[in-house]
């Protein structure tokens, strides 16, 4: 019998494989110790579920490692990766990056022996990234701040981009009638950290950096790290925040409350 | 002069754009004995004659005789006095428009055309009476500030502005029954300068003289019915034309509309779309107004409603622009 995943198992697996999963491409970039360890490597590394309404039966998302340059390709399943991580499920999936390890959710893991290095460098950069996400308190050194806050962007704007992407009912009635529009996200002194999702008549995109082509239409603005951490992490109040000032809405007040309440979703997902 | 008044006395007293102008005229007369005003035997219609009744010794009505006013004006500026000129705007523009131009624009005399009737606002004298192309003519002209204020606070604040900038200037006003903007004159006014009235990133309307108040009941309308954020720039000053905002505009918002009470050759729509152009950037863009016809003849408000210059007509045009694409990329892949 074919057992299709859940409409609720299928968002979160297109979050964890469009939104999060692509955030190891950022850690094994923003972290010269790890960085380093891909300075030689040429690699296909998958991580995949069985999906019997997948394409190939499965779902992945998989990365092309090349001398230390990486490409991310979601939600596309390569045949032949070097090493490939590999759930017996969607809900397998979901659990295991929720932090349900247990021998229901571990996947089988292919070229392990083949590529023992890569594999080894692989596992400590999805290590870093789930200590990284799951942390409770903010860290301590400015370059680590940077980097969940980067991170936590990217995985909003592409988190929000994903449900609509994927049928999400009230995300995508948004998106619907949404003119061509700009959300974005960004801390005060830190360009480099910005991330933004383009709006438009039902479709999406999420894009990092500063969005140039004109001026977003709303903008969550963090008057510092520290700041953009406290909201980002739900250790400070969103209303409280916006008062002291912490948080600065570059934009309609209404559309703010949307957004945030899109970024409620995402986390639900991906907790 | 041609009728279809609709409104009251007191309504006349109250809303007529050129019954500020008269007042805040005296007012500059009783400060400056230089300032000399100037009719071509519109005193009444223009409100210049209010100037008149204060300082006859310093009034001088020349007689249906536009083109030797402005000639007066010029000599009358070169022996060291303030003319303040006025006439209907289409015979400012048009019958004098060789004396504007070789005798105040050419010698750069200190003179102060007050033009009034601009645009279609004495709609039922008839096409004759019409202005709709006196922007064109006069922003082409060297030396000549022009400015079409939006109603009789920014006018006063316009007429200040002209006395205190030495060279001539062009000021456009309506008939009158302008509805109000601005309850005070204390709102920022500088020559040259854009005043926003309404914030927006979704789009710019930029408007002037009495559209710019139609477009600030549209944004207000398009925020509530459609959360359309609205930005809209009242460009009071034609030229110098303010290309930090029009700039602005176009980084920011990527569609502009322009709206004015004139043909849309010549005028704000087409001193906006310069700046555009030479900016390089690219925006969807839509200019109101008059599209190269003459106007119908009728009560301003109805003739605005049919040019599309109104609320209603701005509403629908936004919707329409919105629309547009500005942004080439179609890849709707998220970055990774």
């Amino acid at each position: 019998m074919i057992l299709l995943a859940s409409k609720e198992e299928t968002l979160t697996n297109k979050i964890f494989l469009g939104a999060a999963l692509p955030l190891v491409k950022v850690i094994a970039n923003d972290i010269p110790k790890l960085a380093k360890k891909f300075e030689k490597t040429h690699a296909v590394i998958q991580i995949s579920a069985l999906d019997p309404a997948g394409p190939l039966g499965k779902v992945a998302t998989h990365f092309v490692v090349n001398s230390g340059e990486w490409l991310v390709h979601t939600d596309r399943v390569d045949t032949r990766p070097h090493i490939e991580l590999e759930f017996k499920s969607v809900e397998a999936m979901n659990a295991f990056f929720k932090g349900k390890i247990g021998p229901a959710t571990l996947p089988k893991m292919r070229g392990v022996l083949k590529n023992p290095g890569t594999f080894a460098s692989f596992m400590q950069v999805l290590l870093k990234m789930s200590a990284l996400l799951g942390a409770k308190t903010p860290p301590e050194d400015e370059a680590t701040k940077k980097l969940l806050v980067k991170c936590f962007f990217y995985l909003l704007s592409s988190g929000i981009s994903q449900l609509n992407k994927n049928g999400h009912e009230a995300v995508h009635e948004w998106a619907l009638k949404s003119p061509d529009r700009v959300y974005a996200w960004a801390v005060n002194g830190y360009p480099e950290l910005s991330a933004y999702i383009r709006v438009k008549a039902g479709k999406t995109k999420a894009g990092r950096g500063e969005y140039k082509r004109a001026m977003p239409f709303f903008t969550l603005r963090f008057d510092s790290l520290d700041s953009a951490l406290g909201i980002l992490m739900s250790t400070d109040d969103m209303l409280e925040a916006t008062k002291a000032g912490r948080l600065i809405m570059d934009g309609a007040p209404e559309f703010g409350a949307q957004i945030g309440e899109y970024m409620l979703t995402v986390a639900g997902y991906a907790q | 002069m041609a009728g279809g008044l609709t409104y009251t006395a007191v309504d006349s007293t109250q809303l007529s754009t050129a019954e500020y102008y008269g007042k805040a005229l005296c007012e500059l007369g009783r400060e400056h004995p230089e300032i000399v005003a100037l009719t071509a035997d519109l005193g009444k219609s223009t409100k210049i004659g209010m100037f008149g009744e204060e300082f006859p010794d310093r009034f001088f009505n020349v007689g249906i005789a536009e083109q030797n006013m402005f000639g007066v004006a010029a000599g009358m500026a070169k022996a060291g006095l303030v003319p303040f000129l006025s006439t209907f705007s289409t015979f400012a523009s048009l019958r004098s428009a060789d004396q504007l131009h070789t005798d105040i624009c050419y010698q750069n005399v200190n003179a102060k055309v007050i033009a009034t009737h601009s645009g279609t606002s004495f709609g039922q004298a008839g096409s004759t009476h019409h202005a709709i192309c006196d922007m064109a003519v006069t922003r082409s002209f060297p030396n000549l500030t022009v400015i079409c204020p939006a109603d009789g606070m920014e006018t006063v604040n316009a007429v200040r502005a002209a006395y205190a900038t030495p060279g001539p200037f062009y000021i456009r006003i309506n008939r009158g029954f302008d509805r109000v903007l601005y309850p005070s004159t204390d709102y920022g006014f500088e020559v040259g300068k854009a005043v926003t009235l309404h914030e927006g990133t979704d789009i710019t309307v930029i408007a002037c003289g009495s559209c710019a108040f139609q477009a600030l009941q549209a944004a207000n309308f398009l925020d509530n019915t459609d959360g359309l954020k609205v930005r809209v720039l009242n460009m009071h000053t034609i030229k110098p034309i303010d290309r930090e905002a029009v700039e602005k505009a176009v980084m920011d918002t990527r569609r502009i509309i322009t709206v004015e009470d004139h043909s849309v050759i010549g005028g704000l729509g087409s001193a906006v779309a310069e700046v555009v152009v030479e900016f390089g950037k690219g925006c969807a863009f839509k200019k109101l107004g008059i599209q190269d016809q003459f106007a119908p003849i009728g009560l301003h408000e109805d003739i605005m409603s049919i040019l599309g210059i109104d609320s209603n007509g701005i509403i629908d045009a936004v919707r329409e622009v919105m629309k547009k694409d500005f942004e080439l990329d179609d890849n709707w892949d998220d970055e990774v």
